[in-house]
């Protein structure tokens, strides 16, 4: 089952009245929604505000979702909507040349527009979280950091990971899991320290 | 069931699998916690410039307002009735050509049968005599024999002793 698939195994659910399923989908895109959200609009409160509001209304909007396009891209088309919004109905103009559509949203890359949606008081949190997880990375056996290297950054998958390290795929499957579970390890003590707010 | 969800975010679990894990983490808010973290794992290897925290449990408390959304059952529904519907069709179509075709053959195979039966009658023996006697007269351009007709071309010769 494909992830496309999965999301639309999830929207189903939604549909069907299952609100923890939209958790979910929200767990899953807030981050990628709110980068791209950030791109228009610049305060980091404002922008995750935004982020909120283009979640409440994908949610109010799924009865009409009919899967004809991938979740994300329909959610991506209602954060820029959101934002542009957001910006004309506080008399600001939104971005007049965004060079991205919703498809190519998955992929665009502005870190020193992106870094701006951390509060103050969140940046040090994110720098330890991202500390963790890269060191966690390097600390891991080759073959485990390889695995999750190539499915996360890569975007590769499990068939694909086996070609490229000569293993079967029940290997693969194996390698990533053991990977994320030890990342997730060391994470966990810091993000329970974390009060307030959840990561 | 952590390597399930782990293989369910990279897309890489049966359907059926990915139903139950889904009603399972529905349940299980250790689970979803699992789900969150493998997430936030990702994104934090894929745009580390970008972390920030849990909008979950913001969106989440705002949705409690919001009335459950319930889509008519057209879209998920109609489109798996759709799809056994018309795997449905094409198998009786497959069944029904392959009977049609066993019954073309049926009715085609037999009669040539019987009518090789008629062929196979003895002629009558005035036929039969006077094919012997061409038979007899021709027999050396016959290609039965071992040498394939060749035959008639071989002269035969002999030596002796004699012009030494």
């Amino acid at each position: 089952m494909a992830d496309r698939e999965v999301d639309q195994q999830l929207v189903e659910r939604v549909q069907r009245g299952d609100k923890h399923a939209f958790d979910l989908l929200v767990s899953k895109y807030q981050r990628k929604l709110g980068r791209l959200i950030s791109r228009f609009v610049k305060d980091p409160a404002e922008a995750e505000d935004v982020t909120q509001d283009a979640f409440i209304k994908a949610y109010r909007a799924l009865p009409g979702f009919r899967g004809e396009s991938a979740f994300y891209t329909w959610l991506y088309r209602i954060g820029i909507n959101t934002a542009k919004n957001h910006l004309l109905a506080n008399k600001r103009r939104p971005p007049t040349s965004t060079p991205f559509d919703s498809e190519e949203s998955e992929s665009f890359d502005e870190a020193s527009l992106l870094r701006e949606v951390n509060t103050p008081e969140n940046e040090l949190m994110s720098k330890q979280v991202v500390d963790v997880v890269q060191t966690s990375l390097q600390q891991l056996p080759e073959d485990l950091r390889s695995a999750l290297t190539l499915r996360e950054i890569e975007g590769l998958s499990y068939e694909e990971i086996a070609a490229v390290m000569n293993c079967p795929i029940g290997t693969v499957r194996s390698r990533i899991f053991r990977a994320r579970e030890a990342v997730a390890e060391n994470l966990r003590p810091l993000l329970e320290t974390s009060k307030g707010n959840r990561w | 069931m952590k390597k399930e969800i782990s293989a369910l975010m990279d897309g890489e679990l049966f359907e059926d699998d990915a139903e139950s894990l889904l009603d399972r983490i529905g349940r299980g808010t250790d689970a979803h916690k699992d789900w969150e973290l493998y997430h936030l794992i990702g994104d934090v290897l894929r745009q580390p410039d970008h972390i920030h925290c849990d909008l979950s449990a913001k969106v989440r408390e705002r949705m409690r307002d919001e009335p459950t959304v319930l889509a008519p059952r057209s879209h998920a529904v109609k489109r798996k009735a759709r799809t056994f519907a018309l795997s449905a069709a094409a198998s009786l179509a497959a069944v029904g050509v392959v009977v049609w075709m066993s019954q073309q053959i049926g009715t085609e195979t037999f009669p040539p049968m019987a009518m090789q039966n008629n062929a196979m009658r003895p002629v009558s023996k005035d036929i039969q005599s006077k094919s012997n006697d061409y038979l007899m007269a021709h027999q050396e351009f016959s290609p039965s024999t071992d040498m394939n007709g060749g035959a008639s071309y071989i002269r035969m010769v002999s030596y002796g002793s004699e012009g030494r």
